[in-house]
């Protein structure tokens, strides 16, 4: 059996790699690729849709609807992990807490009433991660940083590499550092489970909503030139600005969706309460 | 409004998911109604586009965000994918209104996700069949397998081992299919299918379009489960819970069949697969090694469910084949039986969930005594038997008979032979189930959700499943002869038109 299986991947690579000498030479100008659709874009994205940026204007406008589509999947993978992992709540029996002044942790029974919201105690339990005071307002410090930055990568898609799926990554990537250097509890009671996952589904609505809103305008889904009314521009202008709507969408789905992954990921589907 | 409709038979079903997301964190209640409303609007919106379609004989094309087609992203509805439509989005329909008591107790704090995830899986086949676009292909096939790996996750001990299984398999078969048409764009530069299929036969001497095909249809063939690459489909349709389970068997593989079709017809064109390549006749050897695989292990199983996803495996081969048998009798009866065969396996697959809601288990010898209590659900579950193994004038008899036909037009009698030996197979594999549940006593244990069940005597007292998923199952069933009755309309109507003229 295992004899087999090499043979198909020797197989496979072989004509692959034979296949792959009949190419064009890699960035001939007469390939098929850049004679057929290229010269199209490359001339008309300007007039079309006044993006500099004709990676953006294919993406988000062109083939618009494949990008919904791939944020539908991103939103998919987050509802995945979320169906698959997350456990229902359990009953606590007893719950730890450390008097953190003097070092002192107390078990406290069923009955017993839990010290709420106390800066001297602290809770335990398995998502308890001691707090390093230097990785903690090396965070603090950085943290909003990087959200400015990812905020930039959102809005200039249009004239640099960028846009919201890796604004969105960026984003996600704050949150998860603060949940690094901190610990789960304290980012989950910043934003919790339901605002993430309710904002992963926003975010691909905005997307989503913005075509169904063209269509209710008489125009065909996702024509962003049938805004123009609404936003007050040209068609042109029109398209523009549709094509950062969606990236906000893009953005906020990406970013919940990865905080959302991460929740239940780092806490095996525990988190901090159950559903 | 009509022209809007083959945007918004997907876009009512995408917006209704990510409410369903969102509504299962806030007002669980309000999922179900949302989901079912919204499929229904799609069920209605695919049949308006069917009966236009055969009405003006021209496919309807949509262009998204309004670009033309080379440049933008178009769908073509025409006959064949109109019918295929209809199919989804009553499957999922009718599957999903008789599961609304099983996904209760089964996914009770997650019902919003499970909805949500039913609803996207059946956005992403309707989108995937709806498609003129060859990549955007590839994106709806994304999410139909991310949503359907997360629906069979949940389910029995083994249903994550399975999934994981499922998962490697099916995502190899969707890279083969995205790395045929990275090919297909290297030597064409266009992903647009009509476009596409303007531009290859031109350069049929390609090599590049030669692997492009190869490999585009092996990854569909992984999806599909043909043999010997079907490895994943046992045990990722047997684990799964019943809701799911219905939702997923039917269609899967039925339509990565349809895609298969659609690429083979209108992509690589009928000249470049049959006459060119002339991969008709190795495939149809495929497709037999299929059939008589999936009837030979269907007959080793105990287990109802695991049967059952063998025989589904026989029925792709009998698609598959009748396919590449090349001529007009065999096309249609392929096309015929994605459409039976969507409804004969969601009838079984409901009949499933149905006795392991009753009985709590899916071994065959539990389903003992079971005419005596359930004698609506065994008539229905009687009728789904006899369309498998092909009785007149159920449906699965009329799409066997159109692939016999071709089979012997195109002078195959392997696969003719392979067809009643798999017909012959599934009669016994049937009869004996019949057997088990008429003649046998009853079963004195019953742990299902009735406990009081069983000790009526002989059998004599009435303990049918419960309303809400009887009545879409004898609905189903009573198809399975409606669509028997009118399959020579649906084939002089539509699948005629289906395929090019040229095949004959």
């Amino acid at each position: 059996m295992k004899l087999i299986g090499k043979l198909t991947i020797f197989l496979c690579g072989t004509l692959l790699i034979v296949f792959a000498n009949k190419f064009p030479d890699f960035g001939d100008p007469h390939s098929p690729a850049a004679t057929h659709l290229s010269p199209y874009f490359i001339e008309h994205t300007m007039a079309d849709t006044s993006v500099p940026n004709i990676v953006t204007s294919v993406l988000a406008d062109y083939r618009g609807y494949d990008t919904m589509f791939e944020t539908t999947v991103i939103l998919a993978a987050g509802l995945a992990c979320f169906f698959l992992l997350r456990l229902p709540e359990e009953e606590e029996k007893e719950i730890y807490f450390r008097h953190v002044p003097t070092g002192v942790t107390i078990r406290i029974e069923e009955c017993g009433a839990a010290p709420e919201d106390s800066e001297v105690f602290q809770r335990i339990d398995s998502q308890w991660v001691p707090c390093d005071i230097i990785i903690r307002s090396t965070s603090r410090l950085l943290i909003p940083f990087i959200q400015i930055f990812a905020l930039y990568v959102v809005a200039h898609g249009h004239h640099s590499p960028g846009g919201g799926f890796q604004g969105g990554v960026v984003l996600g990537a704050a949150v998860i550092l603060f949940a690094i250097s901190h610990n789960l509890r304290t980012t989950v009671a910043k934003i919790g489970e339901k605002s993430a996952a309710i904002m992963s589904a926003a975010g691909v609505f905005i997307y989503a909503g913005t075509g169904a809103l063209c269509l209710v305008l008489g125009e065909s889904f996702l024509n962003y030139g049938a805004l123009a009314p609404i936003l007050g521009t040209d068609r042109v202008m029109a398209r523009s600005h549709g094509i950062l709507i969606v990236e906000i969408g893009v953005a906020l789905a990406v970013m919940s969706v990865m905080i959302w992954i991460y929740y239940n990921l780092s806490s095996a589907g525990k988190q901090d309460e159950g559903l | 409004m009509v022209n809007t409709l083959p945007a918004l038979v997907i876009i009512v079903p995408l917006l209704a998911a990510l409410v369903v997301a969102a509504a299962g964190f806030i007002n669980k209640r309000a999922c179900f109604p949302i989901a079912v409303g919204a499929l229904s609007v799609s069920f209605l919106g695919a049949a308006a586009l069917l009966v236009r379609v055969v009405n003006t004989g021209v496919a309807i094309e949509y262009r998204f965000a309004g670009w033309a087609a080379p440049m933008g992203i178009v769908y073509v509805i025409d006959h064949l994918s109109a019918l295929v439509l209809v199919v989804i989005t009553a499957v999922a329909l009718v599957n999903l209104v008789s599961s609304k008591q099983t996904i209760d107790r089964e996914f009770k704090d997650k019902e919003g996700a499970f909805l949500s995830l039913y609803v996207l899986f059946t956005a992403g086949l309707i989108g995937m069949t709806a498609t003129g676009d060859a990549f955007n292909l590839y994106v709806l096939l994304e999410i139909a397998s991310l949503s359907g790996y997360a629906l069979i996750g949940l389910g029995k001990t083994r249903a994550p081992l399975a999934t994981l299984n499922y998962l490697f398999l099916g995502t190899i078969g969707a890279t083969f299919y995205l790395l045929g048409v990275g090919y297909l764009y290297i030597a064409t530069g266009s992903l647009n299918m009509a476009d596409l299929a303007a531009i290859l036969p031109g350069m049929q001497n390609s090599g590049i379009v030669l692997f492009a095909f190869i490999i585009m249809l092996s990854g569909l063939f992984v999806k599909m489960a043909l043999f010997p690459v079907h490895g994943w489909l046992p045990g990722a349709y047997s684990q799964s819970s019943s809701a799911a389970a219905g939702l997923i068997a039917p269609l899967t593989t039925k339509v990565t069949v349809y895609i298969m079709v659609r690429i083979c017809l209108n992509l690589f064109s009928v000249d470049y697969t049959f006459h060119h390549l002339n991969a008709g006749d190795i495939l149809v050897w495929v497709a037999i090694a299929t059939i008589v695989f999936g009837s030979l292990s269907a007959l080793a199983q105990t287990d109802y469910k695991k049967m059952l996803t063998y025989i589904i495996i026989a029925e792709v081969g009998y698609m598959v084949g009748g396919f590449f048998l090349g001529n007009r009798m065999g096309m249609s009866g392929a096309i015929l039986h994605i459409v039976n065969d969507a409804v004969m396996t969601l009838c079984l697959f409901m009949a499933a969930g149905i006795f392991l809601w009753k009985t709590g288990t899916e071994e065959r010898g539990d389903l003992k005594g079971l005419f005596g209590s359930m004698p609506f659900t065994m008539a229905g579950f009687v009728l789904a038997g006899l369309s498998i193994i092909g009785v007149p004038p159920t449906c699965g008899f009329f799409s066997k008979w159109y692939l016999v036909s071709g089979g012997i037009a195109a002078g195959q009698y392997a696969f003719v032979a392979a067809l009643i030996f798999s017909s012959l197979i599934n009669a016994v594999l049937f009869f004996r189930l019949f057997e088990i549940s008429y003649f046998e006593p009853f079963a004195d244990h019953h742990h299902g959700s009735d406990k009081s069940a069983g000790h009526g005597g002989a059998g004599a007292v009435i303990r049918e499943a419960p309303m809400a998923m009887l009545v879409p199952f004898l609905f189903v069933s009573i198809m399975l002869l409606v669509l028997g009755i009118y399959s020579g309309r649906i084939v002089t109507n539509i699948i005629h038109f289906a395929i090019p003229a040229g095949v004959i």
